[in-house]
């Protein structure tokens, strides 16, 4: 019964916030509610807790077409396979399939991750060569004057990991969860930097991202 | 624990590790159930769903009506024009009722065939024909997918489970693609993630859904990944998981960790590879030449998708195949010759997988024939008049075939009426006509195909054809 006291919470916040204003008196020609005094029973919400924990429309894996803006929006660049494999990705063609499949199968799922790592890569690899950190798609909270990648402190990375959280799922990594992937992070920026790999720092962070369940459903 | 064995699980061991290592797209897949799965084995039943796209014209196979009876004088009174004579442009064809030559062992053929059904009247030994199936339906993508499901379409929208998907369902196999929908439709309503098929509509993009991705990182950064991607989901993420989604994807994830270190590209590439070893080379040679495949292989070709089929059925890769062998059948406006060659094509096809699936022998005895149930069917079939430009319209009458496992063989079940092929009732018992007998439907034939496994067929509410299970 949670929910049901947050939303009383809710509301009372809202007529408090309400009451702030000056009572509007009804103005002559306006309309007001009519209390129906025989108006038929109204059927509340259901209660999550009896519906298995949710309530509303179940979630939904995102269309081809989601997909192709999705990554162009979130790595600045358009994964070159997309439309060659759209048909298998679950898009209709309306001649012999009508309807769109958005089944997160093995296809989608294989797929999904070649497109990732090809978007990903390539945006990271632009990124070493902008030498404005404000213009880089996926290291902007980095200052350009740290060429190291082992040299990226942890609070710079929570604060670059936190951008590109909220820019690839448009919701902020928070928590024990930040700081795992602060360091994930730290051990690949190492590894990359030894390998001379730099690319595969953020790329490979952007990958997981893009892979992770919050870029597809919606 | 004998030698053998032990040597064997090392090596099973050893390559799940390998492909753990090397594999660079492992989600957080146990390393249990992962060795298991590198243990590539056929499933003791396996499944083949064989689609002809567009209905297909069931005088010229399925269920011929012989032309010296059924000719174009008595047209007004049969409603029935086999055509056969407008095949005699091409000499290959047949142009009277195919009766196979009796196969050694197996006694006369108790099916007769149409001009176009190829070289697969050999192993009419092997087949049930159902004839006269009352479709219900004259609309291509209801009618296909009411025998992919065996329920009624609501409108053109499927409703429930592809029956493909049904099977692996109830059988969870342990093959690392259980189900492989190929250029055809596949639904889960109730099932697993697992359960889903792998859907692709070209044979490139199913190789490629088994290659490596084109871009590898830092094996380090790969282990990295693997580990991050392996850690707890967080509350957030979780709450989109309420409806299983999720975890859908979660186990296509997995799914795919399998195929990718088991390096399963390689079993459906059919040309040689001077790097891979002469065995694996030498087994390619043998395919092509079982299914008259040359270089370039064209795999999107009905030979090439029959050669699919096998390769992943023998190689232990799915437990179920369904696939849209051919297309060019909805001719409304095509001659005969062109449906009938296309449709052909298809049967040489199928004629050739049963070939070399009767040849094959299973790791649990006999052949993989013996392992495996076929279901060949179409959304329709094609009007037995011809209409004003040459080709033949839809028909709500149609007929399929069911070969293999648990199914009576050189069998005919059924039967659609004499005068314009209207669909038949049956006695269900024996399957002969009976004017008080019931008509045939495809939830019916679905539910010999579950029971020939002895499967759960209640999501059909029917019963199955008792009399062509063996």
């Amino acid at each position: 019964m949670r929910i049901p006291l947050v939303g009383l919470l809710f509301s009372a916040l809202v007529l408090t916030a309400c009451s702030n204003k000056p009572a509007e008196v009804p103005r002559a020609g306006t309309l007001t509610p009519v209390e129906l005094a025989n108006h038929p029973p109204i059927t509340p919400l259901p209660d999550p807790e009896l519906q298995g924990g949710h309530v509303g429309r179940a979630p939904r894996r995102i269309t081809v077409a989601q997909l192709k803006a999705s990554i162009l929006t979130v790595s600045g660049r358009q994964w070159s396979q997309i439309d060659n494999l759209a048909a298998s990705l679950g898009k209709a063609d309306y001649a012999l399939v009508n309807a769109e499949s958005v089944e997160p199968n093995l296809v989608f799922a294989k797929f999904l991750e070649d497109g990732a790592r090809e978007v990903c890569t390539g945006a990271a690899a632009a990124d070493l060569t902008t030498p404005n950190a404000a213009d880089r798609i996926l290291s902007p909270e980095v200052p350009a004057s740290i060429t190291d990648l082992s040299k990226i402190d942890a609070a710079t990375a929570q604060k670059n990991l936190v951008y590109l959280s909220t820019r690839i799922w448009g919701q902020p990594l928070a928590g024990a969860e930040l700081e795992t992937w602060t360091s994930a992070f730290t051990t690949m920026a190492a590894r990359a930097q030894a390998a001379n790999k730099k690319r595969e720092a953020w790329g490979a962070i952007c990958i997981a991202m893009m892979t992770d369940p919050r870029f597809i459903t919606y | 624990m004998k030698k053998d064995q032990l040597q064997l699980e090392r090596r099973n061991f050893l390559k799940a590790s390998a492909a753990f290592g090397g594999a660079s797209l492992l989600g957080a897949l146990p390393f249990r159930a992962f060795a298991q799965a590198a243990n590539l084995a056929p499933a003791d039943r396996c499944f083949v769903f064989l689609y002809f796209s567009g209905g297909w014209d069931v005088l010229l196979s399925l269920d011929p009506r012989d032309p010296n009876i059924f000719t174009p004088d008595r047209v007004s009174e049969t409603r029935i024009l086999p055509g056969y004579s407008l095949l005699s442009n091409d000499s290959s064809f047949p142009t009277s009722v195919v009766t196979p030559a009796e196969r050694p062992g197996a006694g006369p053929s108790n099916i007769k065939f149409g001009p176009a059904i190829g070289r697969l009247a050999n192993h009419y030994d092997q087949m049930c024909v159902i004839r006269g199936i009352n479709m219900t339906t004259v609309a291509h993508e209801v009618g296909f997918r009411y025998f992919l499901t065996g329920k009624e379409p609501n409108g053109s929208a499927a409703r429930g489970s592809s029956t493909a998907t049904e099977i692996v369902g109830q059988m969870k196999p342990t093959n690392p693609v259980p189900s492989i929908a190929y250029g055809i439709e596949s639904y889960n309503d109730r099932y697993p993630g697992a359960a889903n098929a792998l859907r692709v509509s070209r044979a490139n993009d199913l190789i490629l859904t088994l290659s490596p991705s084109p871009t590898q990182l830092d094996s380090e950064i790969e282990k990295q990944l693997v580990n991050l991607r392996g850690q707890t989901v967080t509350c957030e993420a979780d709450a989109y998981d309420t409806r299983g989604l999720v975890g859908q994807y979660r186990e296509a994830r997995s799914q795919m960790a399998t195929v990718l270190g088991n390096s399963l590209n390689k079993s459906f590439t059919y040309a040689d590879v001077p790097t891979d070893p002469p065995a694996l080379n030498a087994e390619r040679a043998a395919v092509r030449a079982a299914y008259g495949l040359t270089l370039p292989i064209n795999y999107d070709s009905a030979a090439g998708r029959a050669a699919m089929v096998a390769t992943a059925l023998k190689k232990g890769i799915s437990q179920c195949v369904s696939m849209n062998l051919v297309g060019g059948l909805d001719t409304h406006f095509g001659t005969q010759l062109t449906h009938a060659t296309n449709q052909r094509t298809a049967w040489n096809a199928i004629g050739d997988l049963v070939s070399d699936l009767r040849s094959s022998p299973h790791p649990s005895g006999g052949n993989f024939m013996d392992h495996t149930t076929f279901l060949v069917f179409s959304e329709f079939s094609r009007t037995p008049l011809i209409n004003g430009t040459g080709g033949r319209d839809h028909h709500i009458s149609s007929s399929a075939l069911l070969m293999g496992a648990g199914i009576k063989h050189n069998t005919v079940y059924g039967k659609a009426g004499d005068i314009g092929m209207g669909p038949g009732l049956v006695n269900r018992s024996t399957g002969l006509p009976d004017p008080k007998g019931m008509v045939i439907l495809p939830e019916d034939v679905i539910a010999t195909v579950l029971a020939s496994a002895k499967l759960d067929y209640a999501i059909t509410r029917t019963e199955p054809l008792k009399a062509i299970l063996t």
